[in-house]
């Protein structure tokens, strides 16, 4: 009683919109509200993608990441070029991998230069010195690794034509590039050095700044992961044509999940850089981190804007859920999966297996495994304990630094994910960050900002909304004392999605799900 | 933001001494139009007349600066002063621009009408925020506004109103009297510009040092407290929004006038985060940071897409986050915070060079 008591503004709150979401069903034929509630939920699905980073982020470290949206773009970008384009993938991996192995040097580095006793003139000099060395080997070296790639400003070589020949099955891999005036072994040793350098450059700056006392023994680890990185990079290279052949001739399907997989990844390693040398120095300087996240997306649209063109383009469905012909559209489960069929049929209306389907299955996936690692896990306590009050967490002895980092890494991993899932949907465009920015950050504000279950059902709810307007766009509404059924133009879509917003923080300043502080 | 130790000194004896350096600069900026004149071999006559030339290009650029210090200036005030992390701020700007443009395009009105039309917009949409101010703070503040903004830029957008606000074209051609035409009367237009932002400047800078601006600094600092030595809060807040408000319309009328060209842009979130971009290249909380920092934007951008065409873009983002970095508390604060090193480091540059032998 005393709980309902309470909570009793979110409760009344709560049982207005199910009413009015019963109501808006009433309105419809069961095949329209069927459809729209389903890509309503596909709609949330991809939002809480996006918001669960945001709102994990704004939890723990209270930085409104105002990049997560271009991070989303970047997702999608880099698994349509997996998906697309693996030999370009294949061809961006050996220097990439290499650069890593020669800057995993650096704890080595440290403990190492840190021992050295140098007059202050050389000790000033010197990190720049091998800063000019290593970016002078660097731009001699890495433009010249062989990189097959499409080309924007040609339209037989731009990312849309190789997407419209991959649906048609009609695409040939371009031949495959070769190193050009250097000897492939001096591009090879000439990244590894150049990423050495710049490490140690990096070190000399530090530790020319605060220094460090020496330690006893040099660290043996950097030494095994740089060996690692460089025979990674070192295979992939030797490697290159059969991996190409073997990826561009695999299942779509299974080339689907690995580009999924790809941009995750890519995701995860791009928001721990990001953590760990822009945002770590802002921490006690709140306003400036959105100037540096806001400066971050200006960079990320333009970055993607020069590498693969201004212009829309798709991303074809993988084989799994293109299916057509005879036993499509599938009306059971089992002439689904024989027949991988692109529709099902639901109270007679066609939902597409994919965008209505796949994404809400995804989106319940990471939804119950990321309330597992929360709920569950030892480091999910942490993250929920820091969520609460970071300094004590701190204060008992657990390295939150590292949680930090690790935290940006997930949102941006779980936003990278989101991207390379909504493409083959919505398709890649240079806006779609900005987008989804917005409808997340609404769809926090609603659900609590820094809850998760919060941004479930904020994202959820934001998408089911924006749907349902959409849809009594098409059918019209019929309202007590008009004639005529109203119908809502296109701009009251995001304005509805706004308005809810606006009147639930008027109503609960902490969202529905949010803690009253 | 508590960068600066005390960023208004109180004394205010000498005042002229003081202000020697801003009275010097607004001289400059008033000799700067036939300065380039001269350079460009026209004579003091032909700016009066407003003939077409560099001089008058400049001008042009430099009332642009101008409008933009008043708006950020006016955020500055709220955001920097006060603490309200508002995010619709462009609206306080668009709705003195539509008020001007509706009053002047689609009503026929005179100019006297005109600005009190932008009054009563400003003090309505200021009671507005500040209805939703008792009931939420913080982040969740900037979110309603975002709210409120973003349903002020979809209702001038729509195709229902098209008639009062033009739509996705917005107004095209207000009519602008001759007293305030900015293509016959540059020179005019643009010292009455800067006589604006120097007037909003002081107007602010007074605020800031009267009791009740220290209240505001006060709620800013830790409202709760304030709350506890017996202020009601909100009333000071809603100072902050009125005078805010009033200054960001003005600046939208000046932007109306001088364009003379209203697009739903003015209304859109990209223009709250320009105001957002200057206060934060300038300074937090400084007021004349807010100066600087509008500035350096709108410099910066302009001789950006000039120089590099595409990319400049991406090279803005570059800039940004390399201020972030280096000049941790934008140009005013950093200068403010660290005086005494930076005169340091130039005495021992000064020093390196052999241009001064001892140290003073």
């Amino acid at each position: 009683m005393e709980t309902l008591r309470k909570n009793r503004t979110r409760l009344i709150t709560l049982a207005a919109l199910a009413f009015l979401f019963v109501t808006a069903l009433q309105g419809m034929e069961s095949e329209d509200w069927a459809i729209t509630v389903l890509r309503g939920l596909s709609v949330g699905a991809v939002t809480f993608l996006v918001a669960a980073g945001l709102s994990l982020i704004l939890g723990l470290m209270d930085v409104l990441n105002l990049a997560h949206g271009e991070l989303f773009m970047v997702g999608a970008y880099v698994g349509w070029t997996v998906y697309v384009r693996p030999d370009t993938f294949i061809d961006v991996l050996p220097p990439l991998l290499l650069l890593a192995a020669g800057l995993a040097l650096m704890p080595w580095q440290r403990a190492l230069l840190s021992r050295l006793s140098l007059s202050p003139q050389v000790a000033r000099l010197w990190p720049w010195a091998a800063l000019a060395a290593a970016l002078a080997t660097l731009a001699l070296t890495l433009p010249r690794f062989p990189l097959a790639i499409w080309n924007p400003d040609a339209f037989a070589q731009s990312p849309g034509a190789f997407a419209l020949a991959l649906d048609q099955g009609t695409l040939q891999m371009p031949a495959a590039a070769v190193f050009t005036e250097i000897a492939p072994i001096a591009g090879i040793l000439g990244v590894l050095l150049g990423g050495a350098l710049l490490g140690a450059a990096i070190v000399g700056l530090g530790l020319r700044r605060g220094g460090g006392a020496p330690t006893a023994r040099l660290p043996r680890r950097p030494l095994l992961w740089a060996a690692a990185l460089a025979a990674a990079g070192v295979a992939f290279y030797a490697g290159n044509d059969p991996l190409t052949a073997a990826l561009f001739t695999m299942n779509s399907t299974a080339r689907f999940f690995l580009s999924m997989a790809v941009a995750t990844g890519v995701g995860f390693v791009l928001g721990g850089l990001i953590e760990s040398t822009l945002i770590r120095p802002l921490y006690d300087r709140p306003i400036y981190q959105i100037m540096l996240t806001l400066g971050l997306s200006f960079i990320g649209v333009e970055l993607v804007r020069a590498i693969w063109g201004r212009p829309e383009f798709t991303m074809p469905k993988a084989a799994l859920f293109n299916g057509t012909g005879d036993g499509c559209p599938a009306v059971t489960l089992s002439d689904l999966l024989a027949h991988q069929c692109s529709t099902i049929l639901l109270f007679d209306g066609r939902i597409r297996t994919y965008n209505e389907v796949f994404i809400i299955l995804v989106g319940v996936i990471v939804l119950v495994a990321v309330w597992l690692l929360l709920q569950r896990t030892r480091l999910g306590m942490i993250i929920r304990a820091g969520v609460q009050d970071a300094e004590m967490v701190e204060a008992l002895g657990i390295n939150v630094r590292r949680v930090f980092t690790l935290v940006f890494a997930l949102g941006v991993a779980l936003a990278a994910l989101g991207g390379v899932l909504a493409a083959p949907s919505i398709g890649l465009s240079n806006d779609m960050g900005t987008r989804l920015l917005l409808l997340a950050l609404i769809a926090l504000a609603i659900g609590g900002l820094t809850s998760f279950p919060g941004a479930a059902a904020g994202a959820v709810l934001v998408g089911l909304l924006q749907q349902f307007i959409i849809k009594y766009g098409q059918i019209g509404i019929n309202l007590p004392f008009l004639a005529e059924p109203f119908k809502p133009s296109p701009p009251l879509v995001p304005a509805s999605t706004v308005l809810l917003m606006v009147i639930i923080l008027l109503i609960l300043p902490n969202g529905l799900f949010g803690r009253n502080e | 933001m508590s960068a600066a130790t005390n960023p208004y000194p109180p004394s205010r004896s000498g005042w002229l001494k003081n202000n020697a350096g801003w009275l010097a600069l607004t001289l400059l900026l008033l000799a700067l139009p036939f300065l380039a004149a001269l350079l460009d071999g026209q004579t003091p006559a032909n700016v009066l007349a407003s003939e077409t030339g560099n001089a008058k290009f400049m001008q042009g650029l430099l009332i642009e600066v101008f409008i933009l210090a008043i708006y950020a200036i006016s955020y500055d005030l709220i955001l920097g002063v006060t603490g309200l992390l508002s995010f619709g701020h462009a609206m306080f700007f668009a709705v003195g621009a539509y008020a001007t443009g509706i009053a002047l395009k689609t009503m026929g009105w005179g100019l006297g009408q005109t600005l009190l039309a932008v009054i009563v917009a400003s003090i309505v949409q200021a009671l507005l925020f500040a209805l939703v101010l008792p009931r939420v703070k913080g982040i969740t503040f900037a979110l309603v506004t975002l709210g409120l903004a973003s349903v002020f830029s979809i209702v001038v957008r729509s195709s229902d109103l098209a008639a009062y606000t033009g739509a996705d074209v917005g107004l095209q051609g207000v009519i602008v009297p001759a007293l305030l035409n900015t293509n016959t009367a540059r020179f005019r237009f643009y010292v009455i510009a800067l006589l604006a932002t120097v007037l909003v400047y002081l107007v602010y800078r007074r605020f800031v040092d009267s009791p009740t601006g220290r209240v505001c600094i006060a709620i800013r600092e830790n409202e709760n407290r304030a709350l506890m030595l017996g202020y009601n809060t909100f009333t000071f807040k809603l100072v902050a929004l009125l005078l805010s408000s009033a200054a960001a319309a003005f600046a939208g009328m000046l932007h109306a006038l001088h364009q003379p060209i209203v697009s739903p842009n003015v209304a859109s979130l990209g223009y709250t985060v320009a105001a957002l971009l200057m206060i934060l290249i300038g300074g937090v909380g400084t007021l004349s940071g807010a100066l600087f920092g509008a500035a350096v934007f709108r410099l910066l951008e302009f001789f950006l897409d000039r120089w590099f065409g595409e990319i400049a873009n991406s090279l803005l983002g570059l800039i940004y986050i390399g201020l972030v970095m280096f000049l941790p508390y934008g140009i005013v604060g950093t200068w403010r915070a660290r005086s005494f090193q930076i005169k340091q480091g130039w005495d021992r540059l000064l020093r390196l060079l052999h241009l001064q032998h001892r140290a003073p």
